[in-house]
């Protein structure tokens, strides 16, 4: 059976999340992926970098996760970051035209540099605020 | 344009998504088998996996269904088909995906159909009758970027129709101008040809005359000189004697006396037949003939000539012969193009119809036009949709049908009590399967007074909507009638007399109705008609079958005997552990494939091996048995009747009543009612 494995690492110093999901994200197991999604969003969390360095196959349902989120994400001023995409799963983001939707990034610290001073300036002004 | 499949694979799975991985590998096996790419192949799969997983969720709704996968495989595509009999998908709520709309609307939905259509080249949703196919066409290799369209018009009918025809007219017009030529150049060169052997031959014949009358060299001279001088073709004239030496030559005067020496390439052996040779880049024609003296040969006339004279003529011959070609060539072009076009157009017609067919457009008709052939696929065209139309409506009708059945099942299933209320000393169970969508048969247990309750099972006449209808009005008006104090006849004889004015004609109804008094631990019983009840006194061996005397619901009062006065009620005294079962005849008349229904005496038996709380634990197991043993029997024979049964057992223990002592003495004694119905319970 296809399994999937999701490891979520948050950030104190800057308000990026990290995902690192490992296995297969397809029609059972991108309800597991959903639920963390949600629960990130629910609290505030916008900024968030995917590591799926470890996953070989993403199916629509999968997809469908980032894609449905990404306006709001956006529009909360934060972005859903893929880095590490296997050939596999390149080709068919590349095939899907999910390049004009979606960023990938080669590794998590260009994930993570890209958030930039953005992300950085939204830290330094809440540490102010404390 | 299709070749022959080179491969075909069929497959059916059960539309359940533990099958996807089963779906999955097929197609990868396909993949593999067409040559496609490991790219192409994982996004196929992506794409069926999607289509899949769409059939199992929208078209069956997660029911029960199977998906079929039928792959054929040309040398350059491969025809992807999942085909459901589920829920067709309307194809409004999809069109044409856009990424961007996707991703504005925030929704999941629809990905999966733009993902289908960005994979696959093409894709078809067909859907009629009940079957629903979609059909996705992915090319093996690399897909022409923009240029798709463009390549395919390239290689379109019309263009293929063109070039072979062109090809074929220009090799006919080709073929023609090379005879033509050829033909006009062989005739003048045997003008030519004979002009110049008659001119020789007159040269020899004078030579002849000259040698005859011992002329001079002098004259031989002159004479060739002088024929060389009016006839401009001739390039050399040579006089030999019999030894071969010069006699005359037209160009060289010192050559005489000397042996003379002919080109290379000519045959000196050779008498009267031109010869061709090549010499300086020009070609020349050697024509050789001998002198006769009488009978010996006194010499060679050697003559050497150039073809020029005909060259003209023949360039001109050439010159109205690719004039004419040329025309020909445009009349041909021309003439393919509107044969083409004659060809072509009634295809374009019937294509363009089918197309607006899918999306939709039922009415208009192919106009019956073009050659014989085409006249003849737009009438069988014509006809086809007329059929198809009609077909379309009629299932459209089917399906509303279907559907308000389907409403009617729903309503009729919220009719049955939902739960069966806790009857004290009795532990109950009830089960209820309608044989078609809507049922005939009805059960009900509710409590009419204190510590009264009344058990009912009852089973109207015919099936379908109109019983079922009927089955609902009959539940409200038992439960109406039986409340209070009533006995089970006078409720009955209530029931009746209402039904009696408020039946459909034709149909009737047959209840059992009994009333339980957990008080006295009795059941007052009735039966309007209805199939007999089962007792099973606990610690005997043995059923009862109880029948009391009575007529079925809602027949006209004309008919027989009145039924108040049928009607029969008798008193059961119930003692722990006793077991008792009210069922309608779809239980004992369920009919295996041989034709043998499963009968009274067989449900009476389990009963009695089964009854006990040693063999088969509580009421609901005991249910439970009793329905798989009746549909073993039954295999997978169609039944044409509901099944429905409520069964009871007697459970006093805990109660802490003396009954205990002597419930296990008297389970044989069967107290008949007031009116000494003891008849009509027989032992089985």
């Amino acid at each position: 059976m296809d399994n999937i494995n999701i490891s979520l690492s948050e950030g104190t110093q800057d308000s990026i999340s990290e995902l690192r999901v490992d296995g297969v994200i397809d029609t059972n197991t991108a309800g597991e992926l959903e639920e963390v999604f949600d629960s990130l969003l629910k609290r505030g969390r916008y900024r968030i970098v995917v590591d799926v360095a470890g996953v070989d196959y993403v199916s629509s349902a999968g997809w469908g996760i980032f894609i449905s989120n990404i306006r709001d994400v956006r529009a909360n001023d934060g972005d859903i970051k893929l880095a590490n995409m296997v050939p596999n799963v390149y080709e068919i983001y590349d095939l899907l035209e999910f390049d004009n939707v979606l960023k990938a990034y080669p590794s998590v610290d260009e994930a993570r540099g890209d958030f930039g001073e953005h992300a950085k300036v939204a830290v330094a002004k809440k540490k102010a605020g404390n | 344009m299709l070749r022959r499949p080179v491969k075909e694979i069929n497959a059916e799975f059960s539309a359940e998504e533990k099958y996807l991985q089963s779906i999955q590998r097929t197609v990868r096996e396909s993949c593999v088998a067409a040559g496609m790419s490991r790219k192409d192949t994982s996004a196929v799969l992506l794409a069926t996996e999607e289509a899949a997983t769409n059939i199992i969720r929208h078209a069956y709704l997660y029911e029960k269904g199977v998906i079929r996968l039928r792959v054929v495989i040309y040398k350059k595509l491969v025809v992807f088909s999942l085909i459901d009999f589920g829920r067709s998908f309307h194809p409004s709520t999809a069109g044409k995906m856009d990424l961007a709309h996707l991703v504005e609307s925030g929704r999941k939905g629809g990905l999966g159909f733009y993902m289908i259509q960005k994979i696959m080249d093409s894709v078809e949703y067909i859907s009629s009758a009940g079957r629903n196919e979609l059909r996705m066409i992915k090319r093996i290799g690399e897909r022409p970027a923009a240029g798709k369209p463009l390549l395919r018009r390239m290689f379109s009918l019309r263009v293929r129709f063109s070039f072979w025809t062109l090809f074929v007219v220009s090799v006919i017009i080709g073929s023609a101008f090379y005879y033509i030529d050829y033909e006009t150049s062989r005739h003048l060169h045997n003008r030519l040809d004979g002009t110049v052997l008659s001119l020789t031959q007159t040269i020899a014949d004078q030579a002849s005359g000259y040698t005859l009358r011992s002329r001079s060299y002098v004259e031989f001279d002159e004479l060739v000189i002088s024929y060389k001088r009016a006839n401009p073709e001739l390039e050399l004239v040579v006089l030999t004697d019999e030894n071969g030496r010069v006699v005359a030559h037209s160009d060289d005067i010192h050559n005489i006396r000397k042996v003379y020496k002919p080109p290379d390439s000519v045959d000196i052996s050779i008498m009267g037949r031109p010869q061709r040779y090549t010499a300086d880049g020009n070609q020349h024609n050697y024509l050789i003939l001998p002198v006769e003296r009488g009978r010996a040969q006194a010499g060679l006339v050697h003559v050497v000539y150039t073809c020029d004279p005909i060259y003209e003529p023949l360039s001109r011959a050439r010159r109205k012969v690719a004039l004419l070609t040329i025309v020909l060539l445009v009349f041909g072009v021309v003439g393919v193009y509107m044969l083409s076009n004659y060809f072509v157009r009634p295809i374009v017609n019937i294509t363009r119809r089918v197309r607006r067919f899918t999306s939709g457009d039922l009415e208009s008709e192919l106009p019956l036009e073009g050659a014989e052939e085409f006249f003849d696929i737009s009438k069988a065209f014509n006809e086809m949709m007329t059929r198809l139309s009609q077909d379309r409506k009629n299932i459209v009708a089917r399906e509303k049908m279907a559907k308000e059945i389907e409403v009617a099942s729903q309503i009729q299933q919220t009719l049955m009590p939902r739960r069966l209320p806790n009857v004290a000393g009795l532990e109950l169970d009830a089960f209820y399967r309608a044989a078609s969508v809507v049922g005939g048969d009805l059960y009900d247990v509710f409590e009419i007074g204190p510590g009264r309750y009344c058990l009912v099972v009852a089973d109207v006449s015919g099936k379908g909507v109109p019983a079922s209808l009927v089955m609902s009005m009959l539940r409200t008006v038992i439960q109406i009638n039986a409340a209070g104090d009533t006995s089970a006849r006078d409720t009955l004889i209530r029931v009746n007399g209402y039904l009696k004015e408020n039946m459909p004609a034709g149909m009737f109804i047959t209840v059992m109705l009994a009333v339980y008094d957990a008080g006295a631990r009795a059941i007052e019983l009735v039966s309007a008609g209805h199939n007999p009840m089962l007792l099973c006194r606990v610690g005997s061996r043995d059923v009862r079958k109880i029948n009391p005397a009575g007529m079925a619901l809602g027949m006209p009062v004309t008919l027989g005997p009145d039924f108040d006065e049928r009607l029969e009620q008798v008193r059961i005294e119930i003692a722990d552990g006793d077991m008792f079962m009210i069922f309608t005849d779809g239980i004992t008349e369920a009919t295996n494939r041989e034709g043998r229904q499963f009968g009274l005496k067989r449900l009476a038996d389990f009963l009695v091996t089964h009854a006990s709380v040693d063999v088969c634990g509580d009421v609901p197991t005991l249910t439970g048995a009793i329905v798989s043993e009746v549909d073993e029997f039954a295999g997978f024979a169609k039944q044409n009747d509901d099944m429905t049964f409520v069964i009871a057992r007697a459970t006093f223990r805990g109660d802490g009543d003396e009954t205990d002592s002597h419930a296990g003495t008297d389970t044989l004694d069967l107290k008949a009612s007031d009116n000494g119905s003891a008849e009509s319970s027989d032992r089985l």
